[in-house]
């Protein structure tokens, strides 16, 4: 009865409900970007009262919110980190250096397109986005955690050599500490 | 010829016999060894009946020896854990030098031990308390050079502890005119009551030292974690309750028929308090897991002091439970670290890391000892902890029952340290190649891991022998007042059960269980390297254990307790006096002129005294 | 049949217990949201958070005393709860509360800090060991003047049951108005236990990144949540118990303890983070003098 297909869906509802509205963030501030995630978490814009909240590890995080630059020093940190989280899991690129490298896109030690590193859910445009454009995305990633879309972690799982080849490629020899995918 | 004879008879000759089977072939000479304790306690324990007694003619001198219901209680400690510790200490002994002397020594020890459970007369209790001391340095020196210092420490204290009790046992001969213990506590009330209570002092000097009560407990630290491990499970589990054996009996016939209240209790019970308090405090601060364990030891014994001094019925119950208990869960922690030292090669606490997945057994039993030392139920170690609380409150003794309560939760912080620190953390490659102890040495461990369960459950098959024995030192019976087979009451009527609790915690514990194993294939293991701190990755050769100052906050926050060490005194004591031999050396000067001098003074002093004495 | 009763109504007590300890959490946020002038989560807010942290699909562990760390947190945190009268004069609530006293109680509180403590250190992480030596450091703080007070109602009233003492509150008065000096210890003692600022310590999220659970995510987290909000609700109920007579119904219950949980909540709102030297010291300070106090009274009295 458990199994049967119905039931299923019952329970991912439930389950996609409780996901949706209890996301717990790790806010990796590797860029500038960093300063927009304490108007939105503080008294300003308030993004707990969605259920949004922070959280110190990434044993507990749901959200690895990306905000802006990586340094080919800092994407392997970053690797390692979301490969510690637990799934179901998502990745929020901030800002436009996530997207296209944005005033960074000619440097010679950050990498552009994060995308073809990690799975992102969703992308905040701007340079910097404001709390608002912020707390959107965050609804969008809701929405979509809703609908069962945002299925980021999946699709890494199941592209792993691909993600693990750019990722190699970027990151040269200094790799060999990246341990397996912990799913 | 009866039991008494031929338990003694087999751990003399037994000694004897394992000395000389050394020559022929190791093996002979263990087999010897653990032979002799296993036919002395099955004998023992078969034939025994309470009321035997038995008389050994040594030329001149008659020793009378016989058993009653608190030698019995005590030599099942001594027994059992003679036992267990004996098949221990096959494998974790083997390879090392001298090994006929050290048994001969062991079983000498348990000799003084019994010896001394069932002596009848003063005499004879201090010839095998002298047995059961001389042997026991023996073996705190058996570990070479370095030991020597520790060993003249500890056979100072005893020597002090021995000569203050041939005093008080001459100075009863001299008021009695016999040595019975039994002569001795009737005729107690006729002595003069300067006379009472020197002979008490001097006794309860005496068992203090070996109980390592605060002032004098300076030699147990080193002396407990000198020796090697498997005696020293004896040491602390048994040799050291036999100055607990004594204080009972000194409590019983002695102190409470003092005429006038000279705080004899009161400041042996503070003294006890002060004890655990203090030796915990410098337990937690230890670095080296035998030392924390040894200071450990000296906590444990404060509290039962404490209970012997109170000498309330259930405040003796409390310590007797207490001393049986301790003798379980110490000699069992002194075993684990035991094995540990032989399979991992240190006791170093900084150094020791995430052994957990390589000895899973003999982490059971140290985890099962750690919550009994704690005293957190549902194991055995609660039950004398719970009843020495109740004897506190309901007796008056309220600010004593704080000092314990801290020293008992204080407590927790180097039970913890140690577990941490050798079994938990992350797992380092220098100990990628340690197994677990041989069988041998892993069996008494989960055999005594698995009583403390049980006897938590089922306290009463111990209360019942406790309860004998206090029958036999005029108490009146206790069960039914102070405890059931599952259930104990305190003075005020409240009552545990502790079958309830044991199962209680046994289901929620599996339940959830239950519920953490549900779906068991998505939960993964992952190594200890694999941590989330900050994205570092620990390379292969780098530990990030939490090892150095460990307790540190806590240091800084009782730091103005931790200028007092009573250790700094003795060695200023000792200082001392050899600045003044020194001095004295001086009167020596090798010059003939100034020894006649010396002789002409002390004729002439001599006769000004004498002409005054003879004038008068 | 009373052991069928007995067991329905343990359950229905760990239930209620984890139902109104979450809620209580709820409120915690909603009121530190107000105070810091936010619009603040929904109260039913930790119900999502739980559902959603046992629906993780994947946990992680580095060994089988982390497995096992929240079955011991459960045990000190259910037992207890059994062990303690939660309602006066009804027969579903009283459980197992005629076959523990007080110490008992003190002690089986700590079994779980201790296997939550091994659990921790078993993941490795040095944040988790630094926030276990804090954490034990500062419980030897706080229980002091906690025990004091328990001492001095002990010896004031001759009893170590919590029902026995609920019955005498009944005829004299609540305690807190009896032994005020003991009442003022236990609270102050109290800030200690439920780690709110100041003495929010052991987990500081800013320094220790949650300390003992670092490394707990999924499963595990959220049967820690259940075992922290059902433990909260329990000692709630034995203050409730100890200094207020205990309750007649829920209701009077949900409020008493809900002014009790006030106490720590609203202190640590306004207050910053101590040092671990300095919590200890603050718990030997006044409340060690406060505790020493009502034990002169007691005897005294």
């Amino acid at each position: 009865m458990i199994n049967d297909k119905n039931s299923q869906k019952i329970v991912d509802i439930i389950q996609n409900f409780a996901r949706k509205h209890s996301l717990f963030v790790l806010a990796y501030g590797t860029g500038c970007g960093a300063i927009e995630i304490p108007p939105t978490m503080t008294s300003r814009y308030d993004a707990e009262r969605f259920g949004i909240r922070g959280a110190a590890t990434p044993r507990q995080a749901d959200v690895l919110l990306i905000t802006g630059y990586l340094t080919t020093k800092t994407v392997k940190r970053v690797i390692r980190v979301y490969e510690q989280m637990q799934d179901p899991k998502y990745v929020i690129g901030f800002g436009s250096c996530t997207i296209n490298g944005g005033m960074y896109w000619d440097s010679y030690n950050t990498i552009k397109v994060l995308d073809r590193y990690l799975p992102v859910d969703i992308y905040i445009n701007g340079c910097m986005p404001r709390p608002e454009a912020v707390i959107e995305g965050f609804i969008k990633l809701q929405k979509k955690i809703m609908e069962g879309r945002a299925e980021g972690a999946k699709h890494y799982k199941e592209n792993l050599e691909w993600y693990r080849a750019n990722q190699k490629k970027v990151l040269g020899p200094t790799t060999p500490h990246i341990q397996e995918y912990n799913w | 010829m009866n039991i008494i004879h031929i338990t003694l008879g087999i751990l003399l000759g037994g000694a004897i016999l394992t000395y000389f089977a050394n020559k022929i072939s190791g093996v002979v000479r263990d087999l010897m060894f653990i032979s002799t304790i296993v036919v002395a306690a099955a004998l023992f324990f078969i034939k025994m009946t309470p009321d035997t007694v038995a008389v050994f003619n040594l030329g001149g001198i008659t020793l009378s020896l016989g058993m009653n219901h608190l030698g019995l209680l005590f030599s099942i400690i001594i027994l059992g854990l003679a036992v267990l510790a004996g098949f221990y200490s096959l494998p974790y002994m083997k390879g090392k030098d001298n090994l006929g002397f050290f048994y001969m020594n062991y079983l000498l020890s348990i000799f003084g031990m019994m010896g001394i459970v069932m002596s009848k007369d003063l005499v004879s209790f201090f010839i095998f308390w002298e047995i059961m001391t001389w042997s026991s340095y023996l073996i705190v020196v058996y570990n070479g050079n370095k030991a020597n210092k520790i060993g003249i420490k500890y056979i100072l204290f005893s020597a002090l502890g021995a000569y203050s009790m041939l005093m008080a046992i001459v100075m009863v001969y001299s008021q009695l005119h016999s040595f019975s213990i039994a002569d001795l506590s009737a005729g107690f009330t006729t002595m003069p009551a300067s006379y009472q209570i020197t002979i008490a002092l001097l006794l309860i000097t005496g068992f203090a030292v070996k109980a390592a009560m605060m002032p004098l407990h300076v030699w147990a630290p080193d002396a407990y974690s000198n020796a090697p491990m498997s005696y020293t499970a004896m040491f602390s589990g048994a040799l050291s309750k036999m100055g607990v054996y004594g204080l009972v009996i000194v409590f019983v016939t002695m102190v409470s028929h003092l005429p006038q209240n000279f705080w004899v209790r009161e400041t042996i019970a503070w003294l006890g308090a002060i004890t655990a308090g203090m030796a915990t405090i410098y337990a937690i601060f230890q670095d080296d897991a035998k030392k924390l364990l040894a200071y450990s030891s000296v906590a444990q014994l404060g509290y039962i002091i404490t209970g012997v001094a109170i000498g309330t019925e259930i405040s003796m119950i409390a310590a007797l439970m207490l001393s049986i208990v301790h003798g379980m869960f110490k000699a069992n922690f002194f075993m684990v670290v035991g094995a540990v030292e032989r399979q991992a090669g240190t006791t170093d606490l900084t150094v020791l890391t995430g052994l957990i997945r390589k000895m899973p057994w003999t982490f059971f039993s140290a985890l099962m000892s750690a919550i009994a030392l704690a005293g957190i139920p549902p194991l055995v170690g609660y039950v004398g902890k719970w009843m020495l609380y109740e004897s506190l409150i309901s007796n008056g003794n309220y600010i004593l029952v704080i000092v314990i309560f801290f020293a008992s939760t204080a407590g927790f912080l180097y039970v913890f340290k140690i577990l941490y620190s050798i079994f938990l953390g992350q797992e380092e490659p220098e100990f990628e190649n340690v197994k677990e102890a041989p069988a041998l040495m892993v069996i008494p461990m989960v055999i005594i891991a698995l009583l403390l369960g049980f006897f938590g459950a089922f306290p009463g098959y111990l209360l019942k022998y406790i309860d004998n024995a206090l029958v036999v030192m005029g108490y009146p019976v206790s069960q039914g007042k102070w405890w059931e087979m599952t259930t104990l009451f305190n003075a005020w009527g409240n009552k545990v059960s502790t079958d309830l609790i044991m199962y209680t915690t046994i289901t929620v514990f599996v339940t959830i269980a239950i519920v953490l194993f549900y779906r068991w294939k998505n939960g993964r293991y992952v190594s200890t390297k694999d941590i989330s701190l900050s994205g570092e990755m620990p390379k292969e050769d780098e530990n990030y254990s939490f090892k150095l100052d460990f307790y540190k906050p806590f240091e800084r926050a009782i730091s103005p307790l931790l200028r007092y060490k009573i250790s700094k005194y003795y060695n200023e004591f000792a200082d001392g006096m050899e600045a003044f031999f020194d001095w004295t050396r001086r009167i020596y000067n090798g010059n003939a002129q100034t020894y006649a001098i010396y002789v002409i003074t002390f004729l002439v002093i001599l006769l000004l005294i004498a002409n005054n004495i003879f004038t008068v | 049949m009373d052991f069928l009763i007995k067991t329905l109504g343990a359950i229905a007590t760990i239930i209620v217990a984890f139902i109104v300890g979450m809620l209580y959490m709820g409120i915690n946020r909603k009121i530190t949201a107000r105070v810091q002038n936010r619009v603040g989560p929904p109260v039913w807010q930790n119900y999502i958070d739980a559902l959603k942290l046992v629906s993780k699909k994947t946990s992680v562990h580095h060994g089988v005393m982390q497995h096992l760390a929240p079955a011991f947190l459960m045990i000190s945190s259910m037992g207890t709860l059994l062990f303690i009268p939660i309602l006066r004069g009804q027969s579903w609530f009283p459980n197992l509360s005629y076959h523990g006293d007080l110490i008992f109680i003190l002690y089986f509180m700590v079994l779980g800090s201790l296997g939550m403590a091994l659990g921790a250190g078993q993941t490795g992480n040095p944040n988790a060991a630094i926030g276990i030596t804090r954490g034990l450091s500062q419980m030897v703080g706080f229980e002091i003047p906690w025990v004091m007070a328990l001492v001095a109602m002990m010896i004031q009233y001759h009893t170590t049951s919590i029902s026995d003492l609920m019955a005498i509150q009944q005829q004299h008065g609540w305690l807190m108005f009896q032994n005020p000096l003991a009442f003022l210890a236990a609270i102050l003692a109290m800030l200690g236990m439920f780690r709110y600022s100041p003495f929010d310590i052991v987990g500081a999220p800013a320094e220790l990144a949650s300390g003992p659970i670092s490394e707990f995510g999924g499963k595990y987290l959220g049967l820690m949540m259940s075992s922290g909000s059902i433990f909260a609700f329990t000692k709630l109920t034995l203050y409730v118990d100890l200094f207020m007579g205990g309750a007649s119904n829920i209701v009077v219950l949900l409020i008493e303890t809900f002014t009790l949980y006030l106490i720590p909540m609203l202190y640590g709102l306004v207050s910053p983070r101590y040092r671990t030297e300095q919590a200890i010291r603050y718990f030997w300070g006044w409340p060690t003098v406060l505790g020493l106090a009502a034990l002169v009274y007691s005897v005294v009295i």
